[in-house]
């Protein structure tokens, strides 16, 4: 399996870093960014967590920030070649890190490999995605221009994300009457016939 | 005390006609003003209006009926007005409850000539009622509907996350009628939360046409 990691200068000098923290808190700060790394704009540590990071694993902000985006780095790199927990091991102790770093990789990554791949998976990224369905079906009676209906009535609301503004999803509503309805429906069923032929 | 009664029980004589109970001025006045009308004119302005109820541009029909000198310009927009309230009334309520002898009688109440009475009445019950209706169930306040979907099915191979995705995703796009345009993107997951809404909505509106609700009496 090819090289998922090259030994580049910044890489040894992360590795030495690494390599001085302890165990246990080198197991607790890979979980952690494990958790993270399918989102694409968190920071993981926020800066006043950074600052205890600082005095709890005695590194200066430099070689913190270091060892943080090359954690972060190889991890990805795992998640973008899909390794195996095995080869993952190899290739870290290549780099020379130490058998019990590579080992606390190792299993990190096993625990949670297959969730953190299909996360990233599902990610699209489009201008608009949509987030949410909800309905309602109203039986209507009568009108302006029409007495004694007994007409149902389907409204869907759609609701859009945009990816720029994340707190904002913008509410699409369509009306259905049954017919306009069940053409819809047969629409979809073909979208999902496509899907079906995928597999 | 008993005189109120009296005066009450002399107004309702029978049953209020299908205009309801008080007669929109305009129909009384368009009742006037037919007396002395031929029948000719009358069918020339009637099928004037009719093609308005059905939403189609009538400008050319009644300026040709407004040139023709016969009819002062004033009589003509009584007859106009009143014509077209009273069809509208009469189309809005469905021909279960409003039968045709029912409605002729009322119109007989109004002292609208009979050979326009059986002119409203062809209109109302002929083999027109069917596009008028169409055209009634189209206005009417309405959310935006679907005036056309397309939809797209993507195959992620690979993104700068993964190198091998293989990740299925699908591309809507939704122009509804009040115009506007939307396009977005659906995860697979969320398609079938929508199609499987679509079908429960579906279901629901079978059983509602069957339950016993419709049953309301008219």
């Amino acid at each position: 399996m090819a090289a998922i990691i090259t030994e580049t200068q910044s890489i040894k000098e992360a590795v030495t870093s690494i390599n001085t923290i302890e165990l246990n808190k080198f197991s607790r700060l890979l979980s952690r960014i494990l958790q993270k790394l399918h989102l694409k704009e968190e920071r993981t540590f926020s800066e006043e967590e950074e600052q205890k990071l600082q005095s709890a694993l005695s590194l200066d902000k430099q070689d913190l920030s270091l060892v943080l985006d090359t954690t972060a780095f190889i991890l990805e790199q795992a998640v973008y070649h899909n390794v195996k927990p095995a080869s993952l091991k190899q290739q870290l102790e290549k780099i020379h890190l130490s058998p019990e770093k590579a080992e606390a990789f190792c299993q990190a990554w096993t625990a949670v490999c297959p969730d953190v791949v299909e996360k990233v998976r599902q990610r699209i990224f489009a201008p608009k995605k949509l987030e949410h369905v909800g309905w309602q079906l109203n039986l209507q009676m009568a009108k302006s221009t029409q007495a004694k209906l007994k007409d149902p009535h389907a409204v869907l609301e759609l609701g859009v994300r945009n990816e720029d503004s994340q707190s904002v999803v913008e509410k699409v509503f369509v009306e259905f009457s049954h017919q306009e309805l069940l053409q819809f429906y047969n629409q979809l069923e073909t979208v999902q016939a496509q899907l079906d032929s995928l597999t | 005390m008993s005189s109120n009664h009296a005066k009450v029980a002399v107004g309702a004589s029978k049953d209020s006609s299908f205009l309801g109970g008080r007669i929109p001025s305009e129909i009384e006045i368009m009742a006037k003003q037919l007396k002395d009308l031929d029948q000719e004119m009358f069918r020339k302005i009637l099928k004037a209006v009719v093609s308005a109820i059905e939403g189609k541009d009538c400008r050319e029909a009644m300026k040709a009926i407004a040139e023709n000198a016969a009819v002062p310009e004033e009589r003509l927009s009584y007859v106009v007005a009143g014509m077209y309230r009273l069809l509208k009334e009469a189309l809005r309520i469905p021909t279960s409850s409003l039968k045709q002898e029912v409605f002729k009688e009322d119109l007989r109440e109004l002292r609208i000539p009979e050979e326009f009475i059986t002119d409203f009445a062809s209109v109302v019950f002929g083999n027109r009622r069917t596009a008028l209706e169409a055209v009634a169930t189209q206005q009417g306040p309405r959310l935006p509907s679907l005036k056309d979907f397309r939809w797209r099915v993507d195959v992620a191979i690979s993104t700068s996350s993964l190198a091998r995705a293989l990740q299925p995703s699908i591309l809507m796009q939704m122009k509804l009628s009040d115009g506007k345009a939307h396009r977005f993107e659906v995860p697979v997951s969320k398609f079938q939360e929508l199609r499987y809404n679509v079908a429960l909505i579906l279901k629901e509106m079978n059983d509602l046409e069957k339950r016993s609700v419709l049953n309301i009496q008219d």
